[in-house]
Protein backbone atom coordinates (compact mmCIF):
# COMPACT_ATOMS: atom_id res chain seq x y z
CA UNK A 1 0.00 0.00 0.00
CA UNK A 2 2.39 2.29 1.10
CA UNK A 3 4.69 1.66 -2.04
CA UNK A 4 0.97 2.42 -4.15
CA UNK A 5 1.01 5.39 -2.41
CA UNK A 6 4.98 6.73 -2.98
CA UNK A 7 4.16 5.37 -6.60
CA UNK A 8 1.69 7.47 -7.28
CA UNK A 9 3.38 10.10 -5.37
CA UNK A 10 6.32 9.94 -7.51
CA UNK A 11 3.92 10.27 -10.53
CA UNK A 12 2.12 13.45 -9.08
CA UNK A 13 6.07 15.00 -8.99
CA UNK A 14 6.88 13.71 -12.18
CA UNK A 15 3.75 15.17 -13.57
CA UNK A 16 4.17 18.32 -11.95
CA UNK A 17 7.92 19.26 -12.56
CA UNK A 18 7.34 18.11 -16.84
CA UNK A 19 4.19 20.49 -16.72
CA UNK A 20 6.60 23.63 -15.23
CA UNK A 21 9.13 22.53 -17.58
CA UNK A 22 6.83 23.35 -20.09
CA UNK A 23 5.05 25.97 -18.79
CA UNK A 24 8.87 27.56 -18.74
CA UNK A 25 9.01 26.60 -22.45
CA UNK A 26 5.28 28.03 -23.04
CA UNK A 27 6.29 31.91 -21.71
CA UNK A 28 8.03 31.95 -25.18
CA UNK A 29 5.55 33.00 -28.33
CA UNK A 30 5.85 34.59 -31.24
CA UNK A 31 5.91 38.58 -30.61
CA UNK A 32 3.96 41.64 -32.76
CA UNK A 33 7.11 41.31 -35.18
CA UNK A 34 6.63 37.79 -36.22
CA UNK A 35 2.90 39.37 -36.80
CA UNK A 36 1.74 40.72 -40.36
CA UNK A 37 1.21 44.45 -39.95
CA UNK A 38 -0.80 47.12 -41.76
CA UNK A 39 1.16 48.83 -44.67
CA UNK A 40 3.63 46.17 -44.91
CA UNK A 41 4.46 44.69 -48.26
CA UNK A 42 4.37 40.80 -48.18
CA UNK A 43 6.98 38.74 -49.56
CA UNK A 44 6.48 35.66 -51.46
CA UNK A 45 6.67 32.27 -50.56
CA UNK A 46 7.11 29.69 -53.19
CA UNK A 47 7.38 25.96 -52.78
CA UNK A 48 9.94 23.62 -54.77
CA UNK A 49 11.30 20.25 -54.66
CA UNK A 50 14.93 19.43 -55.58
CA UNK A 51 16.51 16.11 -55.94
CA UNK A 52 20.64 15.87 -54.92
CA UNK A 53 23.39 14.44 -56.67
CA UNK A 54 25.56 15.36 -54.00
CA UNK A 55 23.81 13.38 -51.32
CA UNK A 56 22.60 11.03 -54.35
CA UNK A 57 19.14 10.68 -54.85
CA UNK A 58 17.57 12.15 -51.88
CA UNK A 59 14.04 14.60 -52.26
CA UNK A 60 13.20 16.86 -50.27
CA UNK A 61 10.87 19.89 -50.53
CA UNK A 62 12.50 23.86 -50.23
CA UNK A 63 10.82 26.79 -50.11
CA UNK A 64 12.23 30.15 -51.54
CA UNK A 65 10.83 33.57 -49.89
CA UNK A 66 11.23 36.45 -52.12
CA UNK A 67 10.93 40.39 -50.42
CA UNK A 68 8.14 42.75 -51.79
CA UNK A 69 11.34 45.37 -52.07
CA UNK A 70 13.31 43.03 -54.54
CA UNK A 71 13.70 44.73 -57.82
CA UNK A 72 15.51 42.08 -59.80
CA UNK A 73 18.37 44.13 -60.48
CA UNK A 74 20.10 44.95 -56.59
CA UNK A 75 21.72 41.49 -55.18
CA UNK A 76 19.61 40.78 -52.77
CA UNK A 77 21.21 39.11 -49.00
CA UNK A 78 20.56 35.68 -48.22
CA UNK A 79 19.49 33.57 -45.49
CA UNK A 80 19.35 29.64 -45.49
CA UNK A 81 17.55 27.61 -43.32
CA UNK A 82 17.50 24.07 -42.36
CA UNK A 83 14.72 22.48 -41.50
CA UNK A 84 12.82 25.28 -43.54
CA UNK A 85 9.48 23.63 -43.48
CA UNK A 86 9.43 24.53 -39.78
CA UNK A 87 10.62 28.45 -40.62
CA UNK A 88 8.13 29.07 -42.74
CA UNK A 89 5.13 27.64 -41.07
CA UNK A 90 2.39 30.70 -40.59
CA UNK A 91 1.49 29.35 -37.36
CA UNK A 92 5.18 28.07 -36.54
CA UNK A 93 7.51 29.57 -33.83
CA UNK A 94 9.65 31.50 -36.26
CA UNK A 95 7.69 32.64 -38.98
CA UNK A 96 10.46 33.93 -40.69
CA UNK A 97 9.18 35.22 -44.20
CA UNK A 98 6.66 37.67 -41.62
CA UNK A 99 9.68 38.60 -39.62
CA UNK A 100 11.58 39.63 -42.83
CA UNK A 101 8.95 41.42 -44.40
CA UNK A 102 8.28 43.61 -41.09
CA UNK A 103 12.14 43.92 -40.93
CA UNK A 104 13.03 44.75 -44.32
CA UNK A 105 10.46 47.46 -44.50
CA UNK A 106 11.51 48.82 -41.26
CA UNK A 107 14.73 48.73 -42.76
CA UNK A 108 16.37 46.28 -39.85
CA UNK A 109 17.62 43.91 -41.86
CA UNK A 110 18.58 43.95 -46.18
CA UNK A 111 16.38 42.93 -48.83
CA UNK A 112 16.87 39.52 -47.70
CA UNK A 113 15.59 36.26 -50.01
CA UNK A 114 15.35 33.14 -47.70
CA UNK A 115 15.70 29.77 -48.70
CA UNK A 116 14.25 26.98 -46.50
CA UNK A 117 15.42 23.70 -47.18
CA UNK A 118 14.09 20.25 -45.66
CA UNK A 119 16.53 17.43 -44.89
CA UNK A 120 17.01 14.75 -47.63
CA UNK A 121 14.79 11.25 -48.10
CA UNK A 122 16.36 8.34 -49.91
CA UNK A 123 12.53 7.30 -51.03
CA UNK A 124 12.03 3.81 -50.64
CA UNK A 125 11.91 1.51 -53.90
CA UNK A 126 8.63 -0.27 -52.84
CA UNK A 127 5.76 0.56 -51.51
CA UNK A 128 5.47 -0.03 -47.39
CA UNK A 129 9.24 0.43 -47.31
CA UNK A 130 11.11 3.42 -45.35
CA UNK A 131 13.62 4.88 -47.46
CA UNK A 132 16.40 6.06 -45.33
CA UNK A 133 16.47 9.43 -43.70
CA UNK A 134 19.20 12.01 -44.32
CA UNK A 135 18.82 14.57 -41.96
CA UNK A 136 21.51 13.08 -38.89
CA UNK A 137 23.85 12.51 -41.88
CA UNK A 138 23.77 15.72 -43.60
CA UNK A 139 23.22 17.82 -40.62
CA UNK A 140 25.22 16.32 -37.69
CA UNK A 141 28.32 15.49 -40.09
CA UNK A 142 31.39 17.34 -39.53
CA UNK A 143 32.61 18.30 -42.93
CA UNK A 144 32.05 20.65 -46.14
CA UNK A 145 29.03 18.16 -47.61
CA UNK A 146 26.71 20.33 -46.36
CA UNK A 147 28.29 23.55 -47.83
CA UNK A 148 29.15 21.91 -51.13
CA UNK A 149 25.47 20.76 -51.35
CA UNK A 150 24.60 24.52 -51.50
CA UNK A 151 27.35 26.04 -52.84
CA UNK A 152 27.12 24.10 -56.02
CA UNK A 153 23.41 22.76 -55.81
CA UNK A 154 20.91 25.00 -54.37
CA UNK A 155 22.21 28.52 -54.50
CA UNK A 156 23.48 27.76 -58.50
CA UNK A 157 19.45 26.89 -59.04
CA UNK A 158 18.56 29.92 -56.94
CA UNK A 159 20.56 32.47 -59.01
CA UNK A 160 19.09 31.66 -62.37
CA UNK A 161 15.98 33.10 -61.05
CA UNK A 162 17.14 35.82 -58.43
CA UNK A 163 20.52 37.89 -58.16
CA UNK A 164 22.03 37.07 -54.77
CA UNK A 165 24.92 38.69 -53.32
CA UNK A 166 28.61 37.00 -53.26
CA UNK A 167 29.64 39.24 -50.59
CA UNK A 168 30.07 36.64 -47.41
CA UNK A 169 28.75 38.95 -45.12
CA UNK A 170 25.60 39.63 -46.91
CA UNK A 171 24.79 35.50 -46.55
CA UNK A 172 23.31 34.02 -43.19
CA UNK A 173 22.35 30.34 -42.06
CA UNK A 174 20.25 29.14 -39.51
CA UNK A 175 18.86 26.19 -37.93
CA UNK A 176 17.83 24.71 -34.73
CA UNK A 177 19.19 21.64 -32.75
CA UNK A 178 21.17 19.59 -35.77
CA UNK A 179 20.17 22.26 -38.24
CA UNK A 180 22.26 24.59 -35.68
CA UNK A 181 25.40 22.75 -35.79
CA UNK A 182 24.80 22.52 -39.47
CA UNK A 183 24.84 26.13 -39.56
CA UNK A 184 28.02 26.69 -37.94
CA UNK A 185 29.98 23.64 -39.75
CA UNK A 186 28.38 25.65 -42.99
CA UNK A 187 29.93 28.71 -42.06
CA UNK A 188 33.48 27.21 -40.52
CA UNK A 189 34.10 25.26 -43.49
CA UNK A 190 33.09 28.11 -45.61
CA UNK A 191 33.89 31.50 -44.74
CA UNK A 192 34.43 32.29 -47.96
CA UNK A 193 30.54 31.90 -48.25
CA UNK A 194 28.89 32.44 -45.52
CA UNK A 195 29.66 34.73 -42.21
CA UNK A 196 26.65 34.66 -40.38
CA UNK A 197 25.68 31.56 -38.22
CA UNK A 198 22.58 31.71 -35.97
CA UNK A 199 21.51 28.26 -33.97
CA UNK A 200 19.07 27.73 -31.38
CA UNK A 201 19.36 24.50 -29.40
CA UNK A 202 22.46 23.86 -31.59
CA UNK A 203 23.57 20.05 -31.39
CA UNK A 204 27.07 20.59 -30.51
CA UNK A 205 26.94 17.98 -28.93
CA UNK A 206 28.71 13.99 -29.87
CA UNK A 207 25.88 12.78 -32.56
CA UNK A 208 28.53 12.43 -35.01
CA UNK A 209 31.29 13.91 -33.54
CA UNK A 210 30.61 17.66 -33.54
CA UNK A 211 31.27 17.79 -29.36
CA UNK A 212 35.05 18.83 -30.47
CA UNK A 213 34.00 22.44 -31.63
CA UNK A 214 34.78 24.39 -28.65
CA UNK A 215 38.11 22.90 -28.72
CA UNK A 216 38.80 23.45 -32.73
CA UNK A 217 37.15 26.88 -31.93
CA UNK A 218 39.99 28.08 -29.28
CA UNK A 219 43.15 26.27 -30.94
CA UNK A 220 41.90 27.71 -34.45
CA UNK A 221 43.07 31.01 -36.14
CA UNK A 222 40.14 33.31 -35.50
CA UNK A 223 37.83 32.84 -38.76
CA UNK A 224 35.42 36.00 -39.79
CA UNK A 225 32.35 34.57 -38.46
CA UNK A 226 29.50 36.28 -36.57
CA UNK A 227 27.73 33.72 -34.39
CA UNK A 228 24.25 33.95 -32.55
CA UNK A 229 23.73 30.90 -30.55
CA UNK A 230 20.38 30.38 -28.16
CA UNK A 231 19.74 27.34 -25.87
CA UNK A 232 17.86 26.70 -22.44
CA UNK A 233 18.79 25.40 -19.50
CA UNK A 234 16.30 22.56 -19.77
CA UNK A 235 17.39 21.65 -22.78
CA UNK A 236 18.18 17.45 -23.46
CA UNK A 237 21.12 15.58 -21.61
CA UNK A 238 21.04 12.26 -23.30
CA UNK A 239 23.64 9.68 -24.70
CA UNK A 240 24.76 12.53 -27.17
CA UNK A 241 25.71 14.61 -24.62
CA UNK A 242 24.28 17.85 -22.71
CA UNK A 243 23.01 20.73 -24.86
CA UNK A 244 23.05 23.44 -22.28
CA UNK A 245 26.78 22.80 -21.13
CA UNK A 246 27.61 22.48 -24.60
CA UNK A 247 26.10 25.47 -25.57
CA UNK A 248 27.89 27.42 -23.33
CA UNK A 249 31.19 25.60 -24.16
CA UNK A 250 30.69 26.65 -27.52
CA UNK A 251 30.32 30.80 -26.08
CA UNK A 252 33.14 30.18 -23.96
CA UNK A 253 35.39 29.04 -26.92
CA UNK A 254 33.74 32.20 -29.19
CA UNK A 255 34.81 34.21 -26.42
CA UNK A 256 38.38 32.88 -25.61
CA UNK A 257 38.70 33.04 -29.16
CA UNK A 258 37.24 37.14 -29.62
CA UNK A 259 34.84 35.95 -32.19
CA UNK A 260 31.67 38.56 -32.70
CA UNK A 261 29.27 35.99 -30.72
CA UNK A 262 26.16 36.65 -28.79
CA UNK A 263 24.70 33.79 -26.53
CA UNK A 264 21.51 34.19 -24.98
CA UNK A 265 20.58 31.55 -22.40
CA UNK A 266 16.75 31.08 -21.17
CA UNK A 267 15.01 28.62 -19.43
CA UNK A 268 13.72 26.83 -22.82
CA UNK A 269 13.73 22.70 -23.05
CA UNK A 270 14.92 21.33 -26.55
CA UNK A 271 12.36 23.22 -29.05
CA UNK A 272 12.32 26.22 -31.25
CA UNK A 273 9.90 28.37 -28.45
CA UNK A 274 12.70 30.77 -26.92
CA UNK A 275 14.72 30.84 -30.56
CA UNK A 276 11.26 31.85 -32.52
CA UNK A 277 10.17 34.52 -30.10
CA UNK A 278 13.77 36.03 -29.90
CA UNK A 279 13.73 35.65 -33.48
CA UNK A 280 13.67 39.20 -34.46
CA UNK A 281 15.90 40.37 -32.15
CA UNK A 282 18.29 38.04 -33.46
CA UNK A 283 17.86 39.17 -36.69
CA UNK A 284 18.43 42.82 -35.89
CA UNK A 285 22.10 41.76 -34.08
CA UNK A 286 22.64 39.51 -36.86
CA UNK A 287 22.12 42.16 -39.29
CA UNK A 288 22.67 45.27 -37.36
CA UNK A 289 25.35 46.79 -39.87
CA UNK A 290 24.05 45.63 -42.86
CA UNK A 291 23.71 49.15 -44.28
CA UNK A 292 27.72 49.26 -44.74
CA UNK A 293 27.61 45.42 -46.39
CA UNK A 294 28.38 46.24 -49.72
CA UNK A 295 25.88 43.51 -51.52
CA UNK B 1 3.15 5.01 -16.87
CA UNK B 2 6.56 7.02 -16.56
CA UNK B 3 7.54 5.52 -19.14
CA UNK B 4 4.95 7.26 -21.76
CA UNK B 5 4.40 10.27 -19.75
CA UNK B 6 8.28 10.41 -20.77
CA UNK B 7 7.61 10.00 -24.86
CA UNK B 8 4.71 11.77 -24.69
CA UNK B 9 6.71 14.76 -23.18
CA UNK B 10 9.48 14.36 -25.61
CA UNK B 11 7.30 14.47 -28.50
CA UNK B 12 5.85 17.24 -26.88
CA UNK B 13 8.93 19.19 -26.58
CA UNK B 14 10.90 18.02 -30.06
CA UNK B 15 7.69 17.95 -32.42
CA UNK B 16 9.09 15.34 -33.92
CA UNK B 17 12.45 17.37 -34.77
CA UNK B 18 15.01 14.65 -33.71
CA UNK B 19 14.56 10.65 -34.49
CA UNK B 20 14.02 8.92 -31.26
CA UNK B 21 17.21 8.74 -29.11
CA UNK B 22 18.50 4.92 -28.49
CA UNK B 23 21.01 4.53 -26.05
CA UNK B 24 22.48 1.55 -25.30
CA UNK B 25 20.10 1.38 -21.87
CA UNK B 26 17.34 0.85 -24.14
CA UNK B 27 18.54 -2.60 -25.49
CA UNK B 28 20.80 -3.73 -22.34
CA UNK B 29 19.82 -5.42 -18.88
CA UNK B 30 22.06 -3.80 -15.81
CA UNK B 31 23.07 -6.99 -14.68
CA UNK B 32 22.77 -9.36 -17.60
CA UNK B 33 26.19 -9.64 -18.61
CA UNK B 34 28.01 -12.12 -21.41
CA UNK B 35 27.60 -15.40 -20.76
CA UNK B 36 29.23 -18.72 -22.49
CA UNK B 37 27.59 -20.43 -24.58
CA UNK B 38 30.27 -22.86 -26.41
CA UNK B 39 33.84 -22.80 -25.90
CA UNK B 40 37.11 -24.39 -26.47
CA UNK B 41 36.62 -23.94 -30.78
CA UNK B 42 39.16 -22.65 -32.90
CA UNK B 43 38.06 -19.55 -34.31
CA UNK B 44 34.22 -19.00 -34.16
CA UNK B 45 31.54 -17.58 -36.74
CA UNK B 46 29.00 -17.55 -39.07
CA UNK B 47 26.38 -16.86 -36.56
CA UNK B 48 22.24 -17.42 -37.44
CA UNK B 49 18.99 -17.95 -35.96
CA UNK B 50 16.23 -19.89 -37.32
CA UNK B 51 12.12 -18.99 -36.11
CA UNK B 52 12.26 -20.75 -33.26
CA UNK B 53 15.29 -19.29 -31.62
CA UNK B 54 17.81 -21.99 -32.55
CA UNK B 55 21.43 -20.92 -33.28
CA UNK B 56 23.84 -21.70 -35.50
CA UNK B 57 27.51 -21.16 -35.96
CA UNK B 58 30.91 -22.64 -37.52
CA UNK B 59 34.70 -22.61 -36.61
CA UNK B 60 36.29 -21.12 -39.52
CA UNK B 61 39.40 -22.25 -38.48
CA UNK B 62 39.14 -25.90 -37.29
CA UNK B 63 35.50 -26.60 -37.93
CA UNK B 64 34.31 -29.18 -39.80
CA UNK B 65 30.56 -29.10 -39.00
CA UNK B 66 28.12 -26.38 -38.61
CA UNK B 67 27.09 -26.53 -34.87
CA UNK B 68 23.16 -25.70 -33.71
CA UNK B 69 22.71 -23.94 -29.86
CA UNK B 70 18.84 -24.97 -29.33
CA UNK B 71 17.25 -23.25 -26.79
CA UNK B 72 18.15 -25.58 -23.69
CA UNK B 73 21.54 -24.35 -24.44
CA UNK B 74 22.53 -27.74 -25.97
CA UNK B 75 25.04 -27.99 -28.90
CA UNK B 76 24.88 -30.39 -31.16
CA UNK B 77 26.09 -30.63 -34.61
CA UNK B 78 23.56 -30.01 -37.21
CA UNK B 79 25.53 -30.32 -40.93
CA UNK B 80 28.65 -32.55 -40.76
CA UNK B 81 31.14 -31.87 -43.64
CA UNK B 82 30.60 -28.72 -43.42
CA UNK B 83 34.19 -27.12 -43.07
CA UNK B 84 35.42 -23.51 -43.16
CA UNK B 85 32.30 -21.87 -43.00
CA UNK B 86 32.25 -17.97 -42.57
CA UNK B 87 28.76 -16.98 -42.98
CA UNK B 88 25.24 -18.41 -42.32
CA UNK B 89 21.70 -17.39 -43.00
CA UNK B 90 18.24 -19.65 -43.29
CA UNK B 91 16.27 -18.84 -46.44
CA UNK B 92 12.45 -18.61 -47.28
CA UNK B 93 12.73 -21.47 -48.79
CA UNK B 94 13.78 -23.40 -45.51
CA UNK B 95 17.72 -24.03 -46.51
CA UNK B 96 20.58 -23.06 -44.91
CA UNK B 97 22.97 -20.68 -46.82
CA UNK B 98 26.61 -20.72 -46.28
CA UNK B 99 30.19 -19.07 -47.21
CA UNK B 100 32.53 -21.76 -47.66
CA UNK B 101 35.16 -19.64 -47.39
CA UNK B 102 37.60 -22.25 -47.79
CA UNK B 103 35.91 -24.47 -50.26
CA UNK B 104 35.50 -20.41 -52.06
CA UNK B 105 31.58 -21.65 -52.65
CA UNK B 106 27.87 -20.29 -51.67
CA UNK B 107 25.86 -22.99 -51.10
CA UNK B 108 22.35 -24.11 -49.39
CA UNK B 109 21.91 -27.36 -47.26
CA UNK B 110 18.35 -28.56 -46.98
CA UNK B 111 17.26 -29.84 -43.38
CA UNK B 112 18.62 -33.21 -43.92
CA UNK B 113 22.00 -31.81 -44.69
CA UNK B 114 22.37 -32.51 -48.57
CA UNK B 115 24.40 -29.50 -49.79
CA UNK B 116 23.59 -27.83 -53.15
CA UNK B 117 26.07 -25.63 -54.88
CA UNK B 118 24.98 -21.72 -55.87
CA UNK B 119 28.60 -19.76 -56.79
CA UNK B 120 31.86 -21.80 -57.33
CA UNK B 121 35.20 -20.12 -57.20
CA UNK B 122 34.23 -17.18 -55.54
CA UNK B 123 35.54 -16.17 -51.92
CA UNK B 124 32.28 -15.37 -49.82
CA UNK B 125 33.02 -13.79 -46.81
CA UNK B 126 29.49 -13.07 -45.07
CA UNK B 127 25.97 -13.19 -46.70
CA UNK B 128 22.54 -12.44 -46.42
CA UNK B 129 19.58 -13.49 -48.16
CA UNK B 130 15.95 -11.70 -48.44
CA UNK B 131 12.24 -12.93 -48.64
CA UNK B 132 12.34 -12.91 -52.04
CA UNK B 133 15.46 -15.14 -52.37
CA UNK B 134 18.36 -12.77 -53.13
CA UNK B 135 21.51 -14.09 -51.71
CA UNK B 136 23.72 -11.47 -51.64
CA UNK B 137 27.21 -12.07 -49.99
CA UNK B 138 30.33 -10.05 -49.98
CA UNK B 139 33.75 -10.45 -51.59
CA UNK B 140 36.35 -8.56 -49.37
CA UNK B 141 39.26 -8.74 -51.34
CA UNK B 142 37.55 -8.14 -54.60
CA UNK B 143 35.66 -4.89 -53.03
CA UNK B 144 32.63 -6.56 -53.97
CA UNK B 145 29.27 -7.46 -52.75
CA UNK B 146 27.80 -9.77 -55.22
CA UNK B 147 24.59 -10.83 -55.72
CA UNK B 148 22.23 -14.35 -56.74
CA UNK B 149 19.34 -14.02 -57.48
CA UNK B 150 16.07 -16.31 -56.98
CA UNK B 151 17.13 -17.84 -60.64
CA UNK B 152 20.52 -18.67 -59.68
CA UNK B 153 22.09 -15.94 -61.55
CA UNK B 154 25.28 -14.29 -60.11
CA UNK B 155 25.99 -10.73 -60.67
CA UNK B 156 28.53 -8.02 -59.07
CA UNK B 157 26.26 -5.31 -57.47
CA UNK B 158 28.38 -3.02 -55.90
CA UNK B 159 32.42 -2.98 -56.77
CA UNK B 160 35.01 -0.71 -55.03
CA UNK B 161 32.85 1.55 -52.76
CA UNK B 162 34.27 -0.38 -49.70
CA UNK B 163 37.55 -0.87 -48.94
CA UNK B 164 36.76 -4.25 -47.46
CA UNK B 165 33.24 -4.66 -47.17
CA UNK B 166 32.39 -7.69 -44.89
CA UNK B 167 29.56 -7.84 -42.62
CA UNK B 168 26.22 -7.79 -44.16
CA UNK B 169 22.34 -7.39 -42.79
CA UNK B 170 19.38 -5.73 -44.15
CA UNK B 171 16.80 -3.26 -42.59
CA UNK B 172 13.38 -4.53 -41.11
CA UNK B 173 11.50 -3.79 -44.23
CA UNK B 174 14.77 -4.97 -46.16
CA UNK B 175 15.12 -2.00 -48.27
CA UNK B 176 18.11 -1.17 -47.32
CA UNK B 177 21.22 -3.16 -47.34
CA UNK B 178 24.27 -2.29 -44.97
CA UNK B 179 27.40 -3.45 -45.18
CA UNK B 180 30.52 -3.03 -42.70
CA UNK B 181 33.80 -1.91 -43.90
CA UNK B 182 37.20 -4.32 -41.95
CA UNK B 183 39.59 -1.81 -43.71
CA UNK B 184 37.74 1.59 -43.47
CA UNK B 185 35.52 3.04 -40.50
CA UNK B 186 32.25 3.14 -42.07
CA UNK B 187 29.10 1.14 -41.91
CA UNK B 188 27.54 1.65 -45.83
CA UNK B 189 24.27 1.47 -47.02
CA UNK B 190 22.71 0.88 -50.11
CA UNK B 191 18.89 1.19 -51.47
CA UNK B 192 18.06 -2.17 -52.97
CA UNK B 193 16.06 -1.58 -55.69
CA UNK B 194 13.19 -3.36 -57.03
CA UNK B 195 15.08 -5.55 -59.04
CA UNK B 196 17.53 -6.37 -56.90
CA UNK B 197 20.61 -4.45 -58.29
CA UNK B 198 21.70 -1.76 -55.55
CA UNK B 199 22.47 1.64 -55.66
CA UNK B 200 23.43 4.90 -54.07
CA UNK B 201 25.60 3.76 -51.32
CA UNK B 202 26.06 5.76 -48.50
CA UNK B 203 29.05 6.21 -45.57
CA UNK B 204 25.71 6.26 -43.46
CA UNK B 205 27.30 4.99 -39.71
CA UNK B 206 30.84 6.35 -38.63
CA UNK B 207 32.14 3.34 -36.55
CA UNK B 208 34.52 4.24 -33.34
CA UNK B 209 38.01 3.22 -34.02
CA UNK B 210 40.84 2.46 -31.85
CA UNK B 211 42.72 4.76 -29.79
CA UNK B 212 45.96 5.19 -32.08
CA UNK B 213 44.20 3.63 -35.45
CA UNK B 214 41.52 6.23 -36.52
CA UNK B 215 40.77 5.07 -39.93
CA UNK B 216 40.30 1.30 -39.56
CA UNK B 217 37.20 -0.13 -37.40
CA UNK B 218 37.61 -3.68 -38.44
CA UNK B 219 33.96 -3.60 -38.99
CA UNK B 220 32.97 -7.13 -39.36
CA UNK B 221 29.54 -9.28 -38.62
CA UNK B 222 26.43 -7.64 -38.88
CA UNK B 223 22.80 -7.86 -37.29
CA UNK B 224 19.36 -5.82 -37.57
CA UNK B 225 16.89 -5.64 -34.34
CA UNK B 226 12.89 -5.53 -34.98
CA UNK B 227 13.50 -1.54 -34.04
CA UNK B 228 15.60 -0.88 -37.05
CA UNK B 229 18.95 -0.72 -34.82
CA UNK B 230 22.12 -1.89 -36.49
CA UNK B 231 24.63 -3.92 -34.80
CA UNK B 232 28.31 -4.35 -35.96
CA UNK B 233 31.08 -6.46 -34.78
CA UNK B 234 34.31 -3.94 -34.70
CA UNK B 235 38.02 -3.80 -33.43
CA UNK B 236 36.93 -1.94 -30.30
CA UNK B 237 33.56 -4.21 -29.78
CA UNK B 238 30.21 -4.63 -30.76
CA UNK B 239 28.73 -1.08 -31.91
CA UNK B 240 25.19 -0.08 -32.61
CA UNK B 241 23.25 2.37 -34.63
CA UNK B 242 19.34 3.92 -34.68
CA UNK B 243 18.06 3.53 -38.36
CA UNK B 244 18.82 7.14 -38.86
CA UNK B 245 22.69 6.15 -38.94
CA UNK B 246 23.55 7.70 -35.06
CA UNK B 247 25.27 5.97 -32.89
CA UNK B 248 23.65 4.34 -29.79
CA UNK B 249 27.31 3.16 -27.99
CA UNK B 250 29.92 0.33 -28.21
CA UNK B 251 29.14 -3.05 -25.86
CA UNK B 252 32.47 -4.33 -24.82
CA UNK B 253 33.41 -7.64 -26.18
CA UNK B 254 33.16 -10.74 -23.80
CA UNK B 255 37.02 -11.50 -24.56
CA UNK B 256 39.98 -10.09 -25.49
CA UNK B 257 39.37 -11.77 -29.45
CA UNK B 258 38.26 -10.93 -32.51
CA UNK B 259 34.84 -10.22 -32.10
CA UNK B 260 33.27 -11.26 -35.81
CA UNK B 261 29.66 -12.52 -35.93
CA UNK B 262 26.74 -11.08 -34.10
CA UNK B 263 22.80 -12.14 -33.89
CA UNK B 264 19.75 -12.25 -31.89
CA UNK B 265 18.57 -15.58 -31.00
CA UNK B 266 17.49 -17.88 -28.18
CA UNK B 267 13.96 -17.30 -26.35
CA UNK B 268 11.63 -14.44 -28.57
CA UNK B 269 14.84 -14.03 -30.03
CA UNK B 270 15.95 -11.73 -27.47
CA UNK B 271 19.39 -12.65 -26.79
CA UNK B 272 22.58 -10.64 -28.39
CA UNK B 273 24.60 -13.74 -29.34
CA UNK B 274 28.27 -12.98 -30.43
CA UNK B 275 31.06 -15.11 -31.98
CA UNK B 276 34.69 -13.68 -29.97
CA UNK B 277 36.96 -15.76 -30.90
CA UNK B 278 37.70 -19.43 -29.25
CA UNK B 279 34.00 -18.80 -27.49
CA UNK B 280 30.00 -18.19 -28.40
CA UNK B 281 28.60 -15.65 -25.95
CA UNK B 282 25.50 -14.29 -25.58
CA UNK B 283 23.73 -12.03 -23.53
CA UNK B 284 19.71 -10.87 -22.84
CA UNK B 285 18.42 -7.75 -24.14
CA UNK B 286 15.22 -6.06 -24.00
CA UNK B 287 15.06 -5.66 -27.92
CA UNK B 288 14.66 -8.41 -30.11
CA UNK B 289 16.02 -9.75 -33.72
CA UNK B 290 14.24 -9.61 -37.09
CA UNK B 291 14.08 -12.78 -39.43
CA UNK B 292 14.36 -11.60 -43.11
CA UNK B 293 12.85 -15.06 -44.53
CA UNK B 294 9.85 -14.29 -42.91
CA UNK B 295 7.72 -11.45 -45.28
CA UNK B 296 8.87 -7.53 -43.81
CA UNK B 297 5.89 -5.72 -42.12
CA UNK B 298 4.80 -2.84 -43.91
CA UNK B 299 5.32 0.46 -42.89
CA UNK B 300 2.96 1.30 -40.18
CA UNK B 301 0.97 4.32 -41.46
CA UNK B 302 2.21 7.56 -38.96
Amino acid sequence: MIQKLLWRGALLMFVLLTCSVRADDNAYRPGPDAMPKQGVPKGVVTKYQWKSAIFPSTVRDYWVYVPAQYDGKTPAALMVFQDGGGFVREKGAFRAPTVFDNLIAAGEMPVTIGLFINPGVVPPAKEGQQGRKNRSYEYDTLSDQYAKFLLEEMIPELEKKYKITKNPDGRGICGNSSGGICAFTVAWERPEAFRKVVSHVGSFTNIRGGHVYPALIRKTDKKPLRVFLQDGKNDVDNLHGNWPLANQQMAKALEFAKYDYKFVFGEGVHSGRHGGAIFPDTMRWIWRDWKGIEL
Amino acid sequence: MIRILTLLLWFACVGGVLARDMPLSEVLIEGAGWQVVSEGHGFTDGLCSDADGNVYFSDVRSGQVIYKVDLDGKVSEFVKKAAGISGLQWGADGKLYACLARGRMVVRFDQGGKMEILAKEVRPNDLVVTYDGNVYFTQTPEQEIVRIDPKGKMTVVSKGVIVKPNGITLSPDQGTLAVSDYGGKYVWVFRIEKEGTLSYPQNYMTMRTANGKPEVAKGDGMATDAEGRYYVTSAVGLQMYDPTGRMGGVIVKPQDAGLVSVVFGGADLAYLYVACGDTIYRRKTKSKGVLFFEKPEKEREK
